[in-house]
């Protein structure tokens, strides 16, 4: 049989490769997981990006929009990507990045009558909208729906204001909010600030794979 | 006394959630309530009333991120 290979390397070396400096004893836990994100632009990009390097198995994008020039500031598009539904986009992106991970691109809104059946296979639920409407509709209809499971969210994260001043608040049982909770995006959102907001739900998000909360 | 965010607050009890959220300008669209760690719909602000050691948590979103 001839052996399985990813550009001329062994399909194995560049699994246990790309491995090699995630935290002892993670990789299977972070294999098994499914995370489902709702909203695909600073946050989401920046978390999803993040979780596909470290080898979440299964992630499922949901978005109902296209890739903008305005979105290039913050989201990681590429220019040539401008026009593309982002969920594709975004999972182009991610395969390129790490060929092992499953991402399934949902292109939809998310209402309240649909998060019974988006959010079903979720081990982990993350909010990445920029409406704090769809931000509230989602925390309502998805908690109440699916108390068991953890949702991670994020608010504030506009301006440039400290990064310290971005947290993740551990709010009740199975919720928890990253973000200044106060900045607005009509200031001006920009990928530093965006960034540190998207890492601290990514790093929220590993830690319950990880059981380290 | 009703109990909004921690903090004990004075003349809350007999209020309609509604009633809370239009008191405190916050806007109803942008926020989700919990009574007594329960979520309260939002077509059920208007109806909900608040009683004397009620626990209420508004939990509020700005936007950006998407």
């Amino acid at each position: 049989m001839t052996e399985l290979k990813l550009q001329g390397v062994p399909v194995n070396d560049v699994y246990t490769g790309m491995k090699e400096r995630n935290v002892k004893d993670s990789t299977a836990k972070l294999a098994a997981a499914h995370v489902t994100i709702a909203g695909c632009g600073g946050l989401e990009t920046n978390i999803s990006l993040a979780l596909t390097r470290i080898g979440v198995g299964h992630l499922t994008l949901i978005d109902f929009d296209e890739v903008e020039l305005s979105n290039l500031n913050r989201q990681q598009f590429k220019f040539s990507q401008v026009g593309m539904p982002k969920v594709q986009a975004m999972k182009q992106n991610l395969q390129e990045v790490n060929p092992f991970v499953t991402v399934d691109a949902i292109q939809t809104e998310v209402t309240a009558e649909n998060v019974p059946e988006l959010f079903a296979d979720a081990d982990i639920i993350c909010e990445a909208f920029d409406n704090p409407a769809a931000k509230a509709l989602l925390l309502e209809n998805a908690s109440t729906e699916f108390p068991e499971k953890p949702l991670v969210m994020g608010t504030g994260m506009a301006g440039i204001h400290s990064s310290n001043e971005i947290t993740t608040k551990h709010l009740r049982e199975n919720l928890y909010i990253a973000g200044d909770g106060v900045s607005k995006g009509m200031e001006g959102l920009m990928a530093p600030r965006v960034m540190i907001c998207a890492g601290h739900e990514a790093n929220m998000i590993t830690r319950l794979i990880l059981g380290a909360e | 006394m009703v109990t909004v965010n921690g903090t004990k607050e004075e003349g809350k009890a007999g209020l309609s959630v509604a009633d809370l959220l239009a008191q405190r300008a916050v806007a109803v669209e942008n926020v989700v309530v919990e009574l007594n760690g329960e979520i309260i719909h939002r077509a059920e602000f208007a109806q909900t009333q608040l009683k004397d050691n009620d626990k209420v948590e508004l939990i509020s979103f700005v936007g950006g991120g998407r």
